[in-house]
C-alpha cells in the first residue's frame, strides 16, 4: 500500500471507536499494518474496501445507523435495502485470528463454563466471552439461520438470551432445488421465499421503516452483477496456471457477506475478476511457478498467515478456492419483485458452505468432485475444524468418493482455524509436507 | 411377578416383544429422534423402536468416519450399523436432530445402508411457515412408507394411532404425578425401564403394561430413605444403570427433562384436527429441545416449573461429551437455576457408561452439598 493511502486510513481510524468496537479497531490497525507491507499495487482496491468495511461498522453508532449482526453464510442485501449496518459476526473470529486475539476470549469462555473447542465452534464461541467482558458490540438486531451447524445456532441462541436483542431465525431446508437431484423437493424455493418475505415484515416492524421495493430491486440488480463477476472470476481459475493467488477467492466471499448488494461490492468483485482475466491473457499465474493445484474444500486456517505463502514458495502449490471463496450463487433474473424474492431465496440456499452442507453428504461430495475435475486439481486438503461436526463427518466419505471418481488423494486433519494453540502452525505444516512429499509428488 | 419385571425385560435392544412381532412377519423401523412422529409409523402397521446402541463396545468405524469429536452415541450407532447389529430392523428413519445424527444418517447410507432409510427435515424454529413445512415433510414421509410397504395410511388409521399414543402420554403423566409424593412409589431407575419400554415394544402392549403398573402402584407407600430429590436434564439417556448409580448414593430422581422423558409426553396431540396438521403442530410446539431456536426461555421455564412442582432439591445435567446443543443449553439453564438458588451438577458423560468411579465421586460431592443446604 502506498504511504499516502496508509496515512489516509491511519487518520480516518484515529480517536475512540467506543469500548464495544475496541477489538474492531485493533483488528483494523492490524490489517492496516499488514497492508502497509503489501507492495502489490494491484490489490489496492480490495485492501481499501476491506478497510472501509471495518471503518463503516466502527462508525455506525456515531452515524446513527442501527446494527444487525448475522452469520458468515448469509448476504446482507436485505439489510442494505433497509439502511441497516450489516455486521457479519465472524468478522471478529476470522479477523482476530491472524493477530491471535481470539485466545483471551476463548479462555474466558472456558473459564465461565461455556463449551470447549471440540464441542462448540470457535468461529462464534469467542463472541460470548467477548460479550461478557463488554468487548463485543451488542447489535440492535440479530439474525441467524438453522444451518450449516448447531454450533452456530446455539451460539446465537446463547447470545440472544444473554443480550435480549430482538432476533429473527430462518429455517434452511435440507432438500435440493435441482430437478434432476434424487433429493429434489419442488416446494423448497417457495418455502424460502415465504420466509424471506416474513423476515422483511419483521424488519419493518422492528425498524419502523418501510421496505422500499424499488430500492430492493436495485440492490438485487447490483447483487447479481457481483454474482456475475464472481462466476466469471471462478471460471478464470480453471486456467493453468491459475491466474490468482491462494487467498484471492476468499475475498469474494468476504465482500458478498459484508457488502453484497452495494455498488462497492460490484466494483471490487469486478476489479478482482478483471485482474484475473488480464493475467489469463498474459499467461501470468497467481504464483510464480505453479506446480501443484490443491482443492481446499474447507475454510482457511485463519490464524496461520504463513501457510499459503509457505505452500506457494516451497512447493509451487496453489490452493484454488476455499469453501467460502467458492461462492457458487448463480446470477438470477431480477426483473420483477417476485423474481427478486426468488433470487434472494435461491441465493440463501446456495450460499457458500450452505449450498454444499445444508443437506445430505451427497451435496458436498458432488461439490468436491466437481471442484477437483473443473479446476484440474492434484490433491485435496481438508483442514477440518474439530468442532465442525457436520463437515468433519463428511470428509472421510468424501475423500473416498473423490478417490474413486478421480483418483486424486486427500489429506484430512483436525485443527482449530481460530486458535493457534490447538494445532500449531508447525504441526500443520508438517502434516501437509508429509502428504505432499510422500503421497502427491 | 411385579409388572416392573416385565418392563425390565423390554430394556435390551432386542426384546421378546420384538421377537414375536418379527415371528408374525411384521416390519420394524428404528427411528433416531423424538421429533419423528412414530404415530405415522404405527399407523402403517409397523413397529417403531427408538434407535439405541446398547451393547456397543468400541467405535473404530465411528471414530474414523464421524471422527472422534462426534458424540459417542452417534459413533456407537454407526459402529453397530456397520457390524450389522441392527439386522432385526427393516429400516431406519432419521432427521436433522443435530449435525451428528444428520451425518450419521449419511455415513450409514453410504457405508452400511439399511434396506429402507428415510430422512425427515425438521425445521429449526417454530412459526406458521415452519409448521406448515413440517406438515409437508410428514406428508412425504407418509407417502414414502405407503409406497415402500404397500400400505395405505388413511386419516382414520392416523387418528386411531394418535389416540393410542395420547393414551400413553396421559398414562405416563399420571405415573409421573405419583413422583410428586414425598415418598414416591417408584424409583427413577424403574422409571428409566418404563421409558425404554415406551420406545421398544408395540404401543398397545405398552399401554396395557402401564395400566397394570399404575394399578400396582396405587396406594403403595414409597421410598423414604433418600437424601434428596433430583431432576435429570439433558439429551438421550437410555441406560438405567446411570440413574441407579445416582440413586444408590441416596439421590432419588423424581422428574426429568430429556429425550425419552417429559418432553415427549407432557402435551397431548389435538385429536379434533386433521391428523397430519395435528401431528405437525404437536411435534413443533410441544416442549422443545435445544435444536429449536427461539424457544430457549420456554425450555428454561419448563425446567424451573418442574423443579418447583416436584419439589426438586438439585438438578443433574447429563451432558453427552461433544454435544453442542446441550452444552450451550445447559449454560443458559444454569444461569436460571443460579438465580433460583437451585444447586446443579454438570456431569459430562459418554454413551457407554464408563468411569463410574469418577461419576460416583462427583455425585457424592453433590449430595453432600445438597445435604449441607
Ligand atoms: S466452522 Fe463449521 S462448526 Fe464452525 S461455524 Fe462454521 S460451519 Fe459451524
Ligand atoms: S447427544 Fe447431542 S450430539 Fe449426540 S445425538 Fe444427542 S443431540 Fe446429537
Amino acid at each position: 500500500m502506498d504511504e499516502e493511502t496508509y496515512q489516509k486510513y491511519k487518520k480516518l481510524a484515529r480517536g475512540s471507536w467506543g469500548k464495544e468496537f475496541s477489538l474492531l479497531k485493533m483488528m483494523f490497525n492490524g490489517f492496516l499494518g499488514l497492508m502497509r507491507e503489501e507492495e502489490d499495487m494491484e490489490f489496492e482496491l480490495p485492501m481499501e474496501t476491506i478497510l472501509n468495511i471495518l471503518l463503516n461498522i466502527g462508525k455506525a453508532r456515531k452515524q446513527g445507523r442501527k446494527i444487525i449482526m448475522y452469520p458468515f453464510n448469509y448476504g446482507p442485501e436485505l439489510f442494505v435495502t433497509m439502511g441497516l449496518q450489516p455486521l457479519m459476526q465472524e468478522i471478529f473470529s476470522v479477523g482476530l485470528a491472524p493477530f491471535h486475539m481470539n485466545e483471551p476470549y476463548l479462555d474466558f469462555s472456558n473459564e465461565i463454563g461455556y463449551g470447549d473447542n471440540p464441542t462448540l465452534c470457535n468461529a462464534s464461541r469467542p463472541l460470548v466471552g467477548a460479550y461478557m467482558q463488554g468487548a463485543a458490540p451488542v447489535p440492535d438486531y440479530l439474525f441467524f439461520l438453522s444451518t450449516p451447524c448447531n454450533s452456530l445456532a446455539m451460539n446465537y441462541q446463547v447470545f440472544e438470551s444473554l443480550s435480549n436483542v430482538p432476533t429473527y431465525n430462518m429455517d434452511v431446508p435440507y432438500w435440493a432445488i435441482e430437478e434432476d437431484s434424487e433429493f429434489y423437493d419442488g416446494k423448497v424455493v417457495e418455502y424460502m421465499t415465504n420466509q424471506c418475505k416474513d423476515f422483511v415484515t419483521w424488519l419493518e416492524d422492528q425498524t419502523k421503516e418501510k421496505f422500499e421495493i424499488e430500492k430492493f430491486q436495485q440492490t438485487m440488480l447490483r447483487l447479481n452483477q457481483a454474482r456475475e463477476n464472481i462466476r466469471d472470476f471462478n471460471e478464470t481459475l480453471k486456467n493453468v496456471p491459475c491466474p490468482a493467488g491462494s487467498q484471492t477467492g476468499f475475498w469474494n466471499w468476504f465482500f458478498m457477506s459484508t457488502i453484497g448488494g452495494t455498488q462497492e461490492a460490484v466494483d471490487v468483485t469486478k476489479f478482482v475478476r478483471d485482474s484475473a482475466i488480464e493475467n489469463v491473457k498474459e499467461g501470468v499465474g497467481g504464483i510464480e511457478d505453479e506446480k501443484l493445484r490443491i482443492a481446499w474444500p474447507y475454510t482457511h486456517v485463519f490464524f496461520d498467515r504463513d501457510l499459503f505463502p509457505w505452500l506457494e514458495e516451497t512447493y509451487g502449490a496453489i490452493a484454488i478456492l476455499d469453501i467460502l471463496g467458492n461462492y457458487q450463487v448463480e446470477p438470477h433474473n431480477t426483473s420483477t419483485l417476485e423474481k427478486c424474492y426468488d433470487s434472494l431465496a435461491r441465493g440463501t440456499l446456495d450460499y457458500s458452505m450452505i449450498g454444499s452442507c445444508r443437506g445430505p453428504a451427497e451435496y458436498y461430495i458432488e461439490y468436491v468432485i466437481n471442484y477437483v475435475k473443473d479446476y484440474k486439481v492434484d490433491c485435496v486438503i481438508y483442514p477440518m475444524q474439530y468442532a465442525c461436526k457436520h463437515a468433519f463427518a463428511m470428509a472421510r466419505i468424501t475423500s473416498e468418493a473423490v478417490r474413486e471418481a478421480t483418483g486424486i488423494p486427500s489429506l484430512i486433519f483436525g485443527c482449530d482455524p481460530y486458535d493457534s494453540r490447538e494445532v500449531p502452525h508447525e504441526a500443520i505444516q508438517a502434516k501437509i509436507a508429509e502428504f505432499i512429499e510422500q503421497v502427491v509428488l | 411377578m411385579s409388572v416392573l419385571k416385565e418392563f425390565e425385560e423390554a430394556t435390551p435392544l432386542k426384546n421378546p416383544w420384538i421377537d414375536s412381532w418379527k415371528e408374525e412377519g411384521k416390519k420394524i423401523l428404528g427411528y433416531f429422534c423424538s421429533y419423528i412422529p412414530d404415530e405415522i409409523i404405527h399407523a402403517a402397521g409397523i413397529l417403531p423402536v427408538r434407535m439405541r446402541a446398547t451393547g456397543c463396545t468400541d467405535t473404530p468405524m465411528g471414530d474414523a468416519y464421524l471422527t472422534p469429536t462426534a458424540c459417542s452415541y452417534t459413533r456407537c450407532c454407526l459402529e453397530m450399523a456397520n457390524r450389522r447389529q441392527y439386522n432385526f430392523l427393516d429400516g431406519a428413519i432419521s432427521c436433522n436432530s443435530c449435525d451428528q445424527i444428520r451425518r450419521l444418517d449419511d455415513n450409514i447410507r453410504i457405508k452400511a445402508p439399511f434396506p429402507y432409510q428415510y430422512f425427515i427435515g425438521v425445521p429449526g424454529n417454530i412459526n406458521d411457515l415452519t409448521i406448515d413445512w413440517f406438515k409437508h415433510e410428514l406428508n412425504k414421509f407418509k407417502t414414502s412408507l405407503e409406497e415402500n410397504y404397500s400400505v395405505e395410511i388413511t386419516d382414520d388409521k392416523l387418528r386411531s394411532s394418535i389416540k393410542t399414543y395420547n393414551e400413553s402420554r396421559a398414562l405416563l403423566k399420571e405415573l409421573y404425578m405419583l413422583r410428586k409424593n414425598p415418598k414416591p412409589p417408584i424409583s427413577g431407575t424403574d422409571i428409566m425401564k418404563v421409558l425404554l419400554t415406551d420406545v421398544s415394544i408395540p404401543r398397545e402392549q405398552f399401554n396395557e403394561l402401564l395400566r397394570k403398573l399404575l394399578k400396582e402402584l396405587d396406594g403403595k407407600e414409597g421410598e423414604s430413605n433418600h437424601k434428596s430429590r433430583l431432576m435429570i436434564v439433558g439429551s438421550q439417556l437410555d441406560d438405567p444403570e446411570y440413574v441407579k448409580i445416582i440413586e444408590d448414593l441416596g439421590g432419588l430422581i423424581v422428574v426429568d427433562s430429556f429425550c425419552l422423558g417429559t418432553r415427549t409426553f407432557w402435551d397431548q396431540v389435538d385429536e379434533t384436527k386433521d391428523p397430519l396438521d395435528a401431528l405437525a403442530e404437536h411435534y413443533m410446539t410441544r416442549v422443545s429441545c435445544p435444536r429449536m431456536s427461539g424457544k430457549q426461555s420456554e425450555r428454561v421455564d419448563f425446567v424451573a416449573e418442574l423443579v418447583k412442582e416436584f419439589d426438586v432439591d438439585g438438578v443433574i445435567f447429563q451432558r453427552m461429551k461433544f454435544c453442542a446443543l446441550w452444552w450451550a443449553e445447559i449454560f443458559i439453564i444454569r444461569k436460571k437455576l443460579k438465580e433460583l438458588g437451585v444447586p446443579f451438577l454438570d456431569l459430562e458423560r459418554e454413551y457407554v457408561l464408563s468411569g463410574a468411579g469418577a461419576m460416583k465421586t462427583r455425585v457424592q460431592g453433590f449430595m453432600e452439598i445438597l445435604e449441607a443446604k
